[in-house]
């Protein structure tokens, strides 16, 4: 600017130096005798070019390149300003590429990209276990890293399996016995918790524990009070809860007065102590958490927790440290593998006895930079993300090519222009500057108003793409200063790219003929401006093969999520509520959840709208897994069947509506049995536990009662008679730490219903009376399910004020939820597609009218000839078909190579399938007829004497 | 040294005189013209597509300064006037031209050179 500014006044000083010198001649000469006319005509002959001179002046000035910059700047303004149409249609048609781009790749930084928000990042590491076969141990994960706890299958090769979770006293051991640690520190976390004595009872979904040295380790700093430390983290201290900012703002209004506050989780009061500072949402990508707890006050929440604290065979924690400076990770590593190694094999004992390593089983710990270690959210997203990115990436190609067309067909009407400039003496290179100018100019506008759109609209297409999802999306996309850089670097290139091709084709102007013709009648010309067009060809043929592409691939998904809705699940899922609530944070008894579902089924059918209720482990079509493997008759002892488990309340079959087809229902008796057995068996466990001779309870007790479905009884039942067989009845393995059990009868058979997912087949499947404290409730309405919530929600808080109601949604919701992903991208692709191929119709349009416009001429003739406009109709349509077909035919290749990747997202269609390729290229070729046709209408109306006098 | 090129050698005379003119007091452009002119016996005629590029370009080296004053018409004027550094520049420039017409006097009369004793 200061340049600028000091540019203006030398050049005013020059113009009035000149003036000055001239003047003073003119003078000079009046002196001599010459009159007043004669001495400035003579004065200004004597000096020469005003002009010119200023501009040598200025070159000494050294900022040649500037001034350059700003005539190019303005010329090309003005260009752009007199074809408005074309500017215009370039801007918009870029905005809608850059901005698309903009936005998924928001998406992509803050989900996958971003940094974890603690202090010194580089210091920090995640220790992982790796060894050749499982541990015998107890696994706990919250997907915080990416387990790999296949069994290992042989030692030769060297398949390792590896996680991230450790036990309460390993952690405390390698505290103890590494000095390469600046401090060491672990969090775990734990089912959701019972939030009360602020309010509604409420549940907390993402609690963690956390030991005293987490946020210390971590660096995080407190919003409000302060943070857990060292004290709190111990059996005895009180207990002191720290809330997460998000959290604290939705729960708790934000309100000031927090710190001190005592709040009940699962009835056990807490301090609050403070609230972390606001960047600190989460640690592992997509795990937003709610507030921790420390390690230490855990078995006062949940009883169990005393004893897997000091369970060396439950391994749940992840370890988290940070390397002293200067502390190479090798050596750090290498000696908390030889405490793993030690502690394995010697130190404690794992299930049942034995040790949970072996020495051959080669165990050793890993470090893993913090940021890549906790993977969370960022696999189960980065699929649909990598396909978007490829979508936009597609139709930013498109608006590239179709900008590029526009500035060819433009270029082929400047030859006149470029000719005169060359013949005043532009050099080459100036001119090159000068087209790369107005296209960079073109595609800032464009990228700044595609940026301005993004982020103006962020919000709103977040919540298109995460339409009725569980929660909050677990990342927050932003324009953030790396969105902005990405989106610079993008619009200069594609500026570049599409500047580049009319600019290089620019400068092969033949002089003379481009200087003496008009439009171009003569044959030289005529075939020089033939070369435009033919790149201004392919540029629109490979648009359209790109649509091809894109709508092919949008038409797959589209197609995958018909499939996947229609699918029928062996239920009827509308009208259906389900809701879940949980009484073992709160200490039920088995009995008394048992009456209290019983309790609220009753209520429940009573109530007006509703037909029928029940409840069960899981809502069907939840996406929860239960697959356990049980000894068949009649087949080898270590042949189990793999089924499904589901247990069930009553009339569960009736109110799902799921066919019985032989045998009965569950009764009140088969409750009870079920009841009495699970009981016996807590108490048989209690009792075994630590030794390892008790195996089985003192009683014989009967078998379940199970219900199974057909696929059941085709794959592991005896043939005959399905009802009152037994299976799954075992003696007991204390070696493996299975009791006696006398496993299964079964009393009825129904139809195959879905269990977990839509895209399973359905596998054998057996039902078992419910006799856990925690269980989904579905109720089956005559009218809108969700009316019914307000009632739900009173009848369960006059049964108990503290417990919550969670997980509300509609049965036809839940099965949405769990085909999140297809949709998505079916809907991106979808919206994509549509926009790639308006955008390549453009480009036809566009292309189709400046040839109507530049063979106006030969029209004309033809038309003056004899030609019938039907004939002058055909003529261009025929055009915009040929360029159609060749898109066709290149994008229908390409699709077919590409959409073979997409094999495993698709369900119901094969990767080529015809129907939907054929149905694209219909499509295609219909728009792009259309089209054709209006700049073919145009050119049936020339007027022949018009078109021939037209230059 | 001598010059490197023809441009140098055109640019390098022509800064030669200005600086020169500049010796004997500050003027004007034209002013400076004028001098050149007068001095040369009407033989030397900068032209101003010579004069002021190579003005602004001694300008921008620092050899001549510039200010704005106010003659007796009224009018704004710019005048140059030879700095410190200037007055170097012309010690070197005199010393390197004298080296030259010294090379060209010996092309021209070589005979001299042999009757040196």
């Amino acid at each position: 600017m200061k340049h600028w500014w000091n540019w203006r006044k030398r050049s005013d000083e020059l113009e009035k130096e000149i003036q000055h010198h001239l003047q003073m001649a003119e003078t000079e000469r009046i002196e001599r005798g010459a009159s007043q006319n004669e001495a400035q005509a003579g004065a200004r002959r004597e000096f020469g070019n005003v002009g010119l001179v200023k501009e040598l002046a200025r070159d000494a000035w050294g900022w040649r390149w500037l001034e350059d910059l700003y005539e190019d700047l303005r010329f090309g303004m003005r260009t752009l300003r007199k074809s408005p149409g074309f500017t215009a249609t370039a801007i918009l048609t870029l905005a809608l590429g850059i901005g698309a781009n903009t936005v998924i790749f928001s998406f992509i930084s803050a989900a996958l990209l971003r940094a974890i928000p603690v202090r010194d990042a580089k210091h920090l590491v995640l220790l992982r276990w790796k060894a050749r076969t499982q541990p015998n141990a107890g696994f706990g994960q919250f997907g915080d890293c990416e387990p790999n706890l296949e069994n290992g299958v042989t030692s030769s090769e060297q398949i390792m399996t590896s996680d991230c979770s450790f036990s309460v006293p390993f952690f405390r051991e390698i505290q103890k016995g590494t000095d390469t640690f600046a401090s060491l520190a672990a969090f775990a976390g734990t089912s959701p918790l019972v939030l009360s004595g602020t309010g509604a009872a409420r549940a907390v979904r993402m609690p963690r524990y956390v030991t005293g040295e987490y946020f210390e380790t971590l660096g995080i700093r407190p919003a409000l009070g302060r943070l857990i430390n060292h004290e709190d983290d111990a059996a005895s201290a009180p207990a002191t809860v720290v809330l997460n900012f998000r959290y604290w703002r939705s729960e708790f209004g934000g309100s000031a007065d927090i710190v001190g506050r005592t709040i009940l989780l699962n009835r056990v009061p807490f301090t609050v102590v403070g609230v972390a500072e606001k960047q600190f949402d989460s640690l592992t990508p997509g795990r937003p958490i709610d507030l921790w707890i420390p390690l230490a006050i855990a078995p006062r929440i949940e009883a169990f927790w005393s004893n897997q604290n000091l369970d060396p065979s439950y391994w749940w924690l992840v370890v988290v440290g940070r390397l002293k400076p200067g502390e190479p990770a090798g050596v750090a590593a290498a000696q908390l593998s030889t405490l793993f190694q030690n502690e394995m094999s010697h130190g404690a004992y794992g299930v049942e006895g034995r040790p949970m390593l072996k020495p051959e089983d080669g165990g050793a710990i890993e470090l893993e930079p913090l940021g890549q270690g906790l993977t969370g959210s960022r696999t189960e997203l980065s699929r649909p993300l990598f396909m978007m990115m490829l979508a936009v990436g597609i139709v930013l190609l498109i608006a590239c090519a179709n900008v590029a067309g526009l500035m060819l067909a433009r270029a082929a009407f400047r030859q006149k222009e470029m000719a005169l400039r060359f013949a005043l003496g532009a050099s080459k290179g100036r001119i090159l500057r000068q087209l790369l100018t107005e296209s960079l100019m073109l595609s800032c506008a464009g990228g700044a108003i595609g940026m301005l759109f993004a982020g103006w609209r962020l919000q709103s297409i977040v919540d298109f793409l995460w339409a009725s999802q569980h929660g909050n999306l677990p990342f927050t996309p932003g324009i953030d200063a790396r969105a902005l850089f990405f989106t610079g670097a993008v619009t200069i290139i594609a500026g570049i790219l599409f500047g580049l091709t009319p600019a290089l084709r620019g400068l092969r102007v033949d002089l003379t003929p481009a200087l003496k013709e008009g439009t171009g009648s003569s044959a030289p010309a005529w075939r020089a401006k033939r070369g435009w067009f033919s790149a201004a060809n392919s540029l629109v043929v490979l648009q359209l093969a790109l649509s091809i592409v894109a709508l092919a691939g949008a038409g797959l998904l589209v197609r995958t999520l018909e499939n996947l809705k229609s699918v029928d699940p062996g239920f009827d899922p509308k009208n259906v509520l389900t809701f879940s609530l949980d009484t073992h944070p709160l200490g039920y008894t088995r009995a008394g959840s048992d009456n209290l579902f019983r309790e609220l089924q009753k209520r429940l059918e009573k109530t007006p709208g509703v037909s029928a209720v029940s409840y069960s482990w899981m809502p069907l079509l939840a996406g929860g897994m239960n697959k356990l493997g049980y000894p068949m008759p009649g087949k080898p002892k270590n042949e189990l069947a793999v089924v499904d488990v589901m247990p069930v309340g009553p009339e569960f079959f009736h109110t799902m509506r799921i066919p019985l087809h032989a045998g009965r229902d569950f009764n009140a008796a088969d409750f009870a049995t079920a009841q009495k057995i699970g009981a016996a068996r807590i108490a048989a466990a209690l009792k075994s536990e630590g030794t390892a001779a008790n195996a089985g309870p003192a009683e014989e007790l009967p078998p379940t009662p199970a219900i199974v479905n057909e696929t059941m009884v085709r794959r592991y039942l005896l043939p005959g008679n399905p009802l009152g067989q037994i299976f799954g009845a075992q003696e007991g393995d204390t070696a493996v730490g299975i009791g006696k059990s006398s496993g299964f009868q079964v009393t009825g058979v129904v139809a195959d219903a879905k269990f977990a997912r839509v895209r399973d087949a359905v596998d054998p499947t057996v039902y078992v009376p419910i006799t856990s404290g925690d269980a989904a409730f579905s109720v089956r309405t005559k009218a809108d399910p969700m009316k019914l919530v307000p009632g739900v929600r009173a009848m369960v808080n006059q049964m108990d004020s503290n417990l919550p109601v969670t997980k509300i949604l509609t049965e036809t919701d839940q099965i949405d939820r769990l085909i999140f992903n297809e949709r998505l991208v079916a809907r991106v692709s979808g919206v994509f597609g549509a926009l790639a191929l308006l955008l390549a119709c453009i480009g036809l349009y566009g292309l189709i009218s400046y040839e109507v416009a530049r063979r106006t001429q030969e029209i004309g003739i033809r038309t003056a000839l004899g030609a019938e406009r039907s004939d002058v109709l055909r003529l261009v349509l025929i055009q915009g078909m040929r360029l159609a077909l060749a898109g066709a035919a290149i994008g229908l290749l390409l699709a077919l190579a590409l959409t073979r990747y997409a094999k495993d997202m698709l369900f119901g269609v094969k990767a080529a399938d015809p129907l939907t390729f054929v149905g694209v290229i219909v499509l295609l070729l219909g728009v792009t007829l259309l089209a054709s046709f209006v700049p073919a209408r145009r050119a049936m109306r020339v007027d022949p004497v018009v078109a021939l006098r037209y230059e | 040294m001598p010059y490197q090129n023809r441009m140098e050698l055109l640019q390098g005379t022509l800064d030669l005189l200005i600086l020169q003119t500049l010796m004997w007091g500050p003027r004007h452009g034209y002013g400076i013209a004028q001098a050149i002119r007068a001095n040369s016996g009407e033989l030397l005629q900068v032209d101003a597509g010579s004069l002021y590029p190579a003005l602004h370009r001694l300008e921008k080296k620092k050899w001549i300064g510039a200010e704005w004053k106010v003659s007796e018409n009224k009018q704004d004027v710019k005048v140059y006037k030879l700095t410190a550094a200037g007055r170097k520049r012309l010690t070197q420039e005199r010393t390197r031209w004298e080296q030259i017409t010294d090379a060209i006097a010996g092309v021209l009369n070589p005979a001299k050179k042999e009757n040196q004793p």
